[in-house]
């Protein structure tokens, strides 16, 4: 699951796999703005065929928030 | 590009970015809503045509202002969201009264008006048509909001200059459904209404008019017989036992294939037929068969023998004279789809569906392929200049003598001097022409248009007739005036590949250079621009008595004394100074 999150991450912000951890965040990767943070959105739904609420979206700040969100979703 | 995930588009439209190194295709995004996921979607799809696209959205809801600032680029593309126009007009509009709302259409008009105003010089914009669908799909009657669409709708239809083409939004969402089209939690939030699924379909709704801009339409449309024009298999079920009438079964698919081919036939794009058959027989079909629609007058090739597809192909390329990469070939087998797509892999290649039913579907989606931005008179008589070639092979073969045999011919050159009227075809002669392209600069019709009203330039166009027929227009020359007029520049010089091989092209460069010295002109500059296509030309103005400045890799640059020009005096082409065209 790190990995695919990982991997769509790094599609979207344009920036190595190896340069995403679980603390990669909208203040350490400079790519991460408002509009990126929709392509991300629309990337991770597209991806697992999911829905996010507003709130969630909202949430997902980081790796780890992102992860335990779509597994969330998932399950 | 609609399987692949977004994720996979942003992926792929980076390695492929990274690795093109043509000139960048500057394309801006102008919007009055976000629509900032448009870029890498729309990038991809032309990037894996080899354009060197480059996205650049304009700032959020300030289309007025961009118009003057981004009027350079290749393309405009105009996200004018009705909407939006006014912050929630979905909901207010039900309520304004006539004045608030004839105040709206009146100022969105007069904003209009000074955008297309602004990009009166740029090459190509691409407008969309407003609709109120997003919000309108389920009422009965049409609201205020729909109304307005239209009558924008109609302004724009009424009024738009020469260099825009207004995009059928209506059809993009269609084909993907309001439901997977619209996002209204971000509508809401940050004012994008679009989904990524949105931007795959328009990316490739809008891709025809960029391919064809670039000189990249399809030219040619080549059938395999047995299966794809017919059902059944000439050679084994024989003449009688085809069928492609519309009152059998699975002939009706086959009918409605033919006519559609005969539809573009008329327009200009020249069918040819590439099947394993025993030529005679498929010549009796198209000469006697009852239903057959194509006639001989429609295949302008037909190679219908027992050698490989590849080389019939390749033949056939060459005996049009166009290259491969203009060619969409069709056939049932999977196995000769699969060769051509491996050997040949400049050609479109369509596979006719295992479900007949989808075959028109099928062909249909394709046809934007051979979209032409502008669509002329020259197209419709294309054909009968290409029969009219077979003809002029056959008497050169009576003539040992080549001079003798062109002498023969009656050849008559008109040139025509800023001619208005023939715009259209002047700017796609400059989209379409590759091989006789010594510069290869792509102008749309707006651009042409500038050049011929601009004091400092000339735009040269000629036909070519023959006793066999005439061409039509089939030649472009545009100069640059300099230095006081003491120094001209030939910014471009083009001729059909149809009328190649007859001095035409010389002859022209006699009547200008004659021309320039009657306007007192000491200097001509010209330079020929190296492109994978136009190697014939590479030493054209040498032969042309120029003598080379400089030159690299990519660039020739001449320059010729006007005294010092050795005519070629060709005397059995007449030139003649058309006043008007038509």
């Amino acid at each position: 699951m790190d990995n695919h999150l990982k991997n769509v991450m790094s599609a979207v912000f344009e920036i190595p796999i190896n340069e995403i951890d679980q603390n990669s965040s909208p203040d350490n990767v400079e790519s991460w703005d408002s509009l990126k943070h929709m392509n991300l959105v629309v990337a991770l739904e597209e991806e697992f065929n999911i829905e996010f609420t507003d709130d969630e979206i909202v949430k997902m700040m980081n790796l780890s928030q992102i992860k335990s969100i779509v597994l969330e979703k998932l399950t | 590009m609609k399987d692949l995930k977004y994720s996979e588009i942003l992926r792929l439209n980076k390695e492929i970015g990274e690795n093109l190194k043509s000139n960048p295709y500057n394309i801006i995004v102008l919007s009055n809503i976000i629509v900032h996921q448009i870029k890498e979607v729309l990038e991809y799809q032309l990037r894996i045509e080899g354009i060197n696209a480059n996205v650049v959205n304009g700032d959020y809801d300030n289309i007025v202002q961009d118009s003057l600032k981004y009027k350079e680029s290749n393309v405009v593309i105009i996200f004018w969201e009705l909407c939006n126009i006014i912050d929630g007009l979905q909901y207010k509009i039900d309520l304004l009264d006539d004045d608030q709302l004839n105040t709206i259409f009146e100022r969105t008009k007069s904003e209009i008006d000074l955008v297309l105003k602004n990009l009166r010089k740029t090459s190509l914009i691409l407008f969309n048509k407003f609709t109120s669908l997003p919000f309108s799909i389920s009422t009965r009657r049409k609201n205020y909001l729909e109304e307005l669409a239209d009558q924008l709708n109609q302004y724009l239809e009424d009024n738009i200059p020469a260099n825009v083409r207004l995009v059928e939004l209506r059809k993009v969402i269609a084909s993907i459904g309001v439901e997977n089209g619209f996002d209204f939690r971000y509508y809401y939030s940050s004012k994008a209404l679009y989904t990524i699924n949105f931007f795959k379909s328009y990316a490739e709704y809008i891709k025809p008019f960029v391919m064809s801009t670039n000189g990249r339409a399809k030219k040619a449309l080549i059938f395999d017989c047995d299966n794809t024009l017919w059902k059944g298999i000439l050679g084994e079920d024989g003449f009688d036992k085809i069928e492609m009438s519309p009152r059998t079964k699975d002939g009706v698919i086959f009918a409605e294939i033919q006519s559609m081919a005969l539809a573009l036939n008329r327009q200009g794009i020249l069918i040819c037929l590439c099947s394993k058959n025993n030529p005679g027989e498929v010549d009796k079909v198209i000469e006697s068969h009852p239903d057959m629609q194509l006639r001989e007058m429609n295949i302008t090739i037909n190679k219908s023998n027992w050698s490989d597809k590849v080389s019939n192909l390749k033949e056939i390329a060459q005996e049009l004279n166009i290259g491969l990469d203009s060619f969409v070939f069709v056939d049932d087998s999977p196995f000769e789809v699969n060769l051509i797509k491996e050997l040949l892999p400049e050609i479109t290649v369509l596979q006719v569906p295992n479900k007949l039913y989808k075959y028109p579907k099928m062909l249909r989606e394709n046809i934007g392929l051979f979209y032409n931005l502008s669509f002329t008179a020259e197209d419709k008589k294309k054909i009968e200049m290409y029969n009219q070639q077979v003809n002029r092979e056959t008497l050169k073969n009576e003539f040992a003598n080549i001079e003798n045999y062109l002498a023969s011919l009656e050849l008559n050159m008109t040139v025509y001097e800023d001619e208005e009227s023939i715009i259209p075809r002047m700017s796609q002669m400059s989209q379409k022409t590759n091989q006789f392209n010594l510069t290869t600069k792509r102008y749309t019709e707006g651009d042409i248009k500038n050049l011929i009203e601009d004091d400092a330039s000339k735009v040269y166009a000629f036909s070519v007739s023959d006793k066999f027929g005439d061409s039509g227009i089939t030649g472009l020359c545009i100069i640059i005036f300099n230095d006081k007029n003491q120094a001209v520049e030939i910014d471009t010089y083009l001729m059909s590949c149809r009328i190649i091989g007859r001095n035409i092209e010389y002859a022209f460069i006699d009547y200008l250079i004659d021309m320039m010295k009657r306007n007192k002109v000491k200097i001509v500059k010209a330079r020929y621009i190296k492109t994978p296509k136009n190697e014939q030309v590479k030493t054209f103005y040498d032969k042309c008595s120029f003598k080379l400045t400089d030159s690299n890799e990519s660039v020739r640059n001449y320059s010729l004394g006007v005294s010092e020009y050795k005519p070629k005096q060709i005397n059995y082409i007449k030139v003649v100074n058309g006043k008007q065209y038509g």
